[in-house]
């Protein structure tokens, strides 16, 4: 007869998993490891989309609040015939939107952009030098910084008064455009909610298979527990906490390498001079909701692990 | 301690491999449970543990109708209950002693407890030098022994042992069944499915014979004598 003495590591597998006593070996097949590897995946893509999600409130949110009580008057530098204004027409018409504003009580400020400023505002599109020559005019614009509690109403008589005084003039809300881009943003919100749903019910899908795999390559072990007066809860609890494990581990590492992918996004997308996202990370609710993406997706295997188990056991008397 | 009304078990849509069996087990009460192979011991077995539910009649364990019993307390009487099964049922992948210890951790005892118990039985088995060997790596009867010990370990009030001397000599199966009639003589309640008709005629209880699904009872010889000798 021979004594084989347990090895430490057939030790590890059979009975402890760090201090804790598993009665089932479920550490000991390539189960785990695609369950690691897939959690991993799930809480990288979780990651990524969160952020999105957040990126584009934010983003939504610093538009809203950059355009809210911002006007712009645009007098055009020609008559409706097609007649191009003279300089000295043009600083008339100018002349009289600023009394217009000037007397107007919701307006808290204004600006008349003078050559110089429109210049800067046209650079980008049509380079440095464009507009350099004084041979033609140009439209004439006034920023213009409404009161707080300036209502609807008016404003839109002020845009009445104007159009009525300057033939011409456009009273620019940015509404309209802001509205598009709203539902443009907030269409790829949902989008990366839907992403985030799938990616919760996928998890729940992989680990209950995973369960039910390990489930039926361990029944007779799981019976003979359950022969001998364990629980319920006393064989849940060791797949439970095993799924709890697999997924912190796995959940962990991909949502590291996720924030990793953030970061680099971001530093690529500063690379590229495209300002969507300064300060990511600024914003409460996103630290917050980012770091709980591996706590939310273990409990969530934790969970279904718990449930696959205990349906398998209510098949037993 | 264990009545059967009119039982009756069938597997899936197969024949039934026990009918009408009627049975009344006292508590402390000690029977041998024989008849052939395929005679359907295991099956009968297999209800008294609540391994699975008969397919008609009425089974009461310890005063309750397991019918109507709740889930929570088919636990607690399972916990009562120590099973030798035929084909052991032995987790490969943990050590004897953790074999052994099973029902305790699973009852919630402490762990002094259970390494002092645990010890002792299997020194009194003799496998206190196998503690911790795989039971794979052991023969036939010293994993037969380990079953035994698993079984005994918590004393339980009802002890259910399939063929728990097959593997064995007869030297340590008659050991084992004083051990059996020891912890007998403490209040356990005792079924024995055997063959050896030599420990049967070597302890004197009666036998459950099981043929063909019908089950028979037959006082022991000896149990026969001294009521023949109480009647004169
Ligand atoms: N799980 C099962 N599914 C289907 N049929 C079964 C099952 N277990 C046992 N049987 C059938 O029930 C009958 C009785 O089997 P059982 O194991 O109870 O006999 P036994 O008296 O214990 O035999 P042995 O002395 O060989 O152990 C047999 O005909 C067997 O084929
Ligand atoms: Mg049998």
């Amino acid at each position: 007869m021979k004594v084989i003495p347990l090895h430490k590591k057939e030790k590890t597998l059979g009975k402890v998993y760090g201090k804790r006593r598993y009665d089932l070996p479920l550490n000991n097949n390539a189960n785990s490891r695609f369950l690691v590897i897939l959690i991993g995946l799930m809480s990288f893509l979780a990651t990524l989309g969160l952020s999105a999600f957040f990126t584009l409130g934010a983003m939504s949110q610093r538009w809203i609040s950059g355009l809210e009580n911002n006007l712009t008057l645009e007098i055009p530098a020609e008559t409706s015939e097609g007649r191009l204004l003279s300089l000295d027409e043009m600083n008339n018409l100018t002349q009289a939107a600023a009394s217009i504003l000037t007397s107007y009580p919701d307006v808290a400020r204004y600006n008349v952009m003078d050559r110089e400023e429109i210049q800067n505002l046209v650079e980008p599109w049509l380079g440095k030098g464009a507009l350099s020559a004084d041979s033609f005019p140009l439209p004439g614009l006034i920023s213009i910084k409404v009161k707080d509690q300036a209502s609807r109403q008016s404003v839109e008589s002020l845009a009445k008064k104007i159009e009525d005084t300057i033939p011409g003039a456009r009273l620019d809300t940015h509404e309209s455009w802001l509205k598009d881009v709203l539902r443009f943003t907030n269409a790829l919100r949902f989008s990366t909610t839907v992403l985030l749903t799938v990616i919760a019910v996928t998890t729940v899908i992989a680990v209950a298979g995973a369960v039910n795999a390990s489930l039926s390559a361990h029944h007779t072990d799981v019976e003979l527990l359950h022969l001998m007066g364990a629980a319920d809860s006393y064989i849940s609890r060791q797949f439970q906490r095993h799924a709890l494990l697999l997924g912190l581990a796995g959940s962990a590492a991909g949502a590291m390498i996720g924030l990793l992918g953030v970061t680099a996004i971001d530093w690529l997308a500063g690379e590229m001079e495209i300002y969507t996202s300064p300060q990511q990370y600024t914003s409460l609710p996103q630290t917050i909701g980012t770091a709980m993406v591996p706590a939310v997706i273990a409990l969530l295997a934790m969970a279904t692990a718990r449930q696959t188990v205990l349906h398998e056991l209510a098949k037993m008397p | 301690m264990i009545r059967f009304e009119h039982v009756g078990l069938r597997y899936g849509i197969g024949p039934e491999v026990l009918s009408d069996i009627n049975i009344t087990l006292a508590p402390g009460s000690f029977h041998f449970l024989t008849g052939p192979s395929g005679a359907g011991k295991t099956s009968l077995m297999n209800l008294m543990y609540l391994g699975r539910m008969p397919t008609r009649g009425l089974v009461t364990m310890f005063g309750q109708n397991i019918n109507k019993m709740k889930r929570q307390d088919m636990v607690a009487i399972r916990q009562r209950i120590g099973v030798v099964f035929q084909d052991f049922r032995l987790l490969n992948h943990m050590s004897t002693f953790d074999n052994v210890a099973l029902p305790l951790r699973i009852a919630g005892k402490p762990e002094k407890e259970i390494q002092n118990n645990v010890r002792e039985l299997l020194e009194w088995v003799g496998l206190g030098e196998h503690m911790n060997v795989l039971p794979n790596t052991m023969s036939g009867g010293q994993q037969q022994r380990i079953a035994i010990a698993r079984a005994v370990v918590t004393r339980p009030r009802l002890l259910l042992a399939d063929e728990p001397t097959g593997n064995l000599d007869d030297e340590i199966g008659e050991r084992l069944l004083g051990l059996f009639e020891q912890l007998n003589r403490m209040g356990t309640t005792l079924v024995i499915a055997t063959h050896n008709q030599m420990l049967m005629d070597k302890f004197p209880h009666p036998r459950l014979i099981l043929s063909k699904g019908h089950l028979t009872i037959e006082e022991s010889k000896f149990n026969l004598r001294k009521k023949l000798e109480g009647l004169f």
